[in-house]
């Protein structure tokens, strides 16, 4: 079977004010369908750099990247776009809202973005349908002052859900969250992969770590397959 | 489709945008409003004057495209003329008569364009009738005027504007007593100088009475009166058409009516007028005064651009600050799929829609402004007078709003579409 996202050799050097920094070197990955996989790594290891060039938010200096077979390596960013509008899913640490908006209209922001239109009609249906699939369909007229941090964060999810992507990539969700929370966030994220959703969540948590099935862990520009958790 | 949705969904965000910062909205459309105000007055300003230059010639001389045909006056022209032209669509033949009203024997008072009066011809009038034995006549009560006979309706050349009364009625027969529409010089002449009914016309002997219908304006610079021409040549004497010195004769054509000008020279010179006699004019002021028109055109939308070049610059300073506000937003929408065209067709929207928003306004500013000039100056300014808002000074405003829109917002465009996605993992 195909896998959803195949990396081999992906290598990537930021550029900054200071000396260019090697932060992935050679690394692979594979996630298939309804897989989820877990990222663990110290901060500064190149967990965000990693899931921006799997998000199409950047390209890798070298190594290949195969989505669904194609390699998307040097894609333009036209299509990457498109790719990012109809595959992918974000969610981020911060919550991102607009505040002047209502959750069903930030979920609609996935929706409104230039690659194609729905009726107004087809547009609330699926907006509803994402919100009730996290749970808080009831909260569609909410503005996010009024909505506490989970319920932010899951209005974040149900944007990333909006348009059914095939792999959702969650950047340390959890971070801004209570334990009880995060494990409410984790749910949701974790449910999309029960419809084929490959999922990547990138955490320092390893409680949520060990909730997916793959956990991973990045170092020296690599990933490596996590050892046991040592408990103090 | 594609462009379908990405406007739609320029239009739905950018509305958002707005939606979201009234305030910083408004700001924006004060800083531009002055602007575009200065753009539709200018245009408003020039479209009216322009009219009412427009509309005073055409009065004075006729619509653009009328050919004026001056035909020397003899014994034979004027049956010729009336003849040709009569029942011809677009033809209209004027004959031009010296006249008299009041006091027959007299020295008649000489009127200028604001009524007043002096006797002896010192005025800018016109020659009144000599007496028979060649000495000058006493002063009397009578004033001069210039009688223009008309063989059908001239307004269709020079749309008369009807101050009093009735326009002359060229259907029936003609009457004895001629029907007169004097023009407003001639009715303010008449109205401080009371003096009797009775015309004298050239040196005619027979003095009708004429009969005061009407008051039109025609931006005529004298005292002028219209009667028909056949009520006129009922009391012209055959001896004043032979005269060198008698009535004038010119045709009046519309473009449609231009095949008469070559029936009227062949008829004519076939009685013997000499083809260099004739003299033939095309009306064509709007030409003549573009020119000018242009040259203020230009001064004065130099000016308005520079004032509205301080609203773009303030539309462009909001634009900015607002796009570094809204990084991540922009951040985020790319993330999500939006392209970068879109992104900045989402600044565009807003600024756009702005500066539309400020062009409504200063037209309707405009629209009311115009309206209350001309209530409040009307009566003292004839130009303001009855004015309506010209749609051009409409057009320049939306035009302007959305120019300043697009300069105002293309560097914030441009910066927007450049914001890099990771923005917001760095968050």
């Amino acid at each position: 079977m195909t896998p959803l996202i195949e990396l081999s050799g992906i290598s990537k050097t930021l550029k900054g004010q200071g000396a260019p920094r090697n932060v992935l070197s050679g690394l692979d990955l594979t996630l298939h369908s309804g897989q989820s996989v877990a990222i663990l790594g110290r901060s500064g290891s190149g967990k965000s750099t990693l899931l921006s060039l799997i998000g199409l938010f950047d390209r890798p200096d070298e190594g290949r990247y195969l989505f669904c077979g194609k390699d998307i390596s040097r894609i333009s960013e036209r299509r990457a776009a498109r790719l990012r509008s109809d595959e992918f899913g974000f969610v981020f640490q911060r919550f991102f809202l607009l505040k002047q908006l209502t959750a069903a209209q930030n979920v609609a922001m996935a929706l409104v973005n230039g690659q194609g239109w729905l009726s107004r009609r087809k547009r609330r249906a699926r907006i509803m349908a994402a919100l009730d699939q996290v749970g808080i369909a009831h909260l569609a007229k909410h503005r996010p002052s009024r909505l506490s941090g989970g319920e932010q964060q899951r209005v974040a999810i149900a944007r990333a859900l909006v348009r059914a992507p095939r792999v959702l990539l969650a950047d340390e969700p959890t971070g801004a969250l209570d334990t009880e929370t995060g494990n409410l966030v984790v749910d949701a994220l974790h449910a999309s992969t029960a419809r084929g959703c490959g999922l990547i969540l990138v955490t320092h948590d390893h409680d949520h770590a060990e909730r997916m099935g793959t956990v991973l862990r990045l170092g020296e520009g690599k990933l490596h397959q996590a050892g046991p958790r040592v408990r103090a | 489709m594609a462009l379908s949705g990405r406007f739609r969904s320029a239009l739905v965000i950018g509305g958002q945008g707005i939606r979201a910062r009234k305030l910083r909205t408004l700001l924006s459309m004060l800083s531009l409003f002055l602007g575009v105000l200065a753009v539709v007055t200018v245009q408003a300003g020039l479209e009216i004057a322009n009219r009412a230059l427009l509309a005073d010639v055409e009065l004075n001389r006729g619509k653009d495209g009328t050919t004026i045909l001056y035909v020397p006056p003899s014994a034979q022209t004027v049956p010729v003329v009336l003849e040709t032209v009569r029942d011809v669509p677009g033809a209209v033949a004027v004959i031009q008569a010296s006249a008299v009203i009041g006091e027959p024997g007299v020295s008649p008072l000489y009127c200028e364009l604001d009524g007043s009066c002096q006797p002896g011809g010192g005025g800018r009038g016109f020659e009144g009738p000599k007496s028979l034995d060649g000495a000058q006549p006493p002063p009397g009560q009578a004033i001069a005027v210039q009688l223009n006979g008309l063989s059908g309706d001239i307004r269709q050349f020079r749309p008369f504007q009807a101050d009093a009364g009735q326009w002359l009625d060229f259907s029936g027969p003609p009457s004895l007593s001629p029907s007169i529409v004097l023009n407003r010089s001639a009715a303010k002449a008449f109205t401080q100088n009371r003096v009797p009914a009775e015309l004298q016309i050239n040196s005619g002997a027979q003095h009708p009475t004429p009969r005061f219908t009407g008051v039109v304006h025609d931006a005529g610079y004298g005292p002028f009166a219209y009667v028909r021409a056949d009520e006129l040549l009922n009391w012209l004497p055959a001896s004043e058409l032979a005269n060198q010195n008698g009535p004038g004769v010119m045709v009046l054509l519309a473009p449609s009516a231009r095949g008469v000008e070559q029936t009227l020279r062949a008829r004519l010179t076939g009685q013997g007028v000499s083809a260099d006699q004739f003299f033939t004019e095309t009306v064509n002021s709007r030409e003549h005064y573009v020119d000018q028109l242009n040259l203020l055109r230009l001064i004065f939308f130099g000016m308005a651009g520079l004032v509205l070049l301080i609203g773009v610059a303030g539309i462009l300073n909001v634009g900015l600050a607002t796009v570094g506000e809204r990084v991540e937003e922009f951040a985020l929408r790319r993330a999500v799929g939006m392209p970068r065209l879109l992104l900045a067709g989402i600044v565009l929207a807003e600024t756009l829609i702005i500066g539309l928003l400020t062009a409504l306004a200063a037209i309707g500013v405009g629209i009311v402004g115009l309206n209350l000039a001309s209530e409040v100056l009307g009566s003292r300014e004839a130009m303001l007078r009855d004015v309506t808002f010209p749609w051009q000074a409409g057009v320049a405003g939306v035009i302007a709003g959305l120019a300043a829109g697009v300069l105002g917002g293309l560097i914030p465009a441009i910066r927007a579409a450049r914001i890099p996605i990771a923005t917001v993992m760095r968050a």
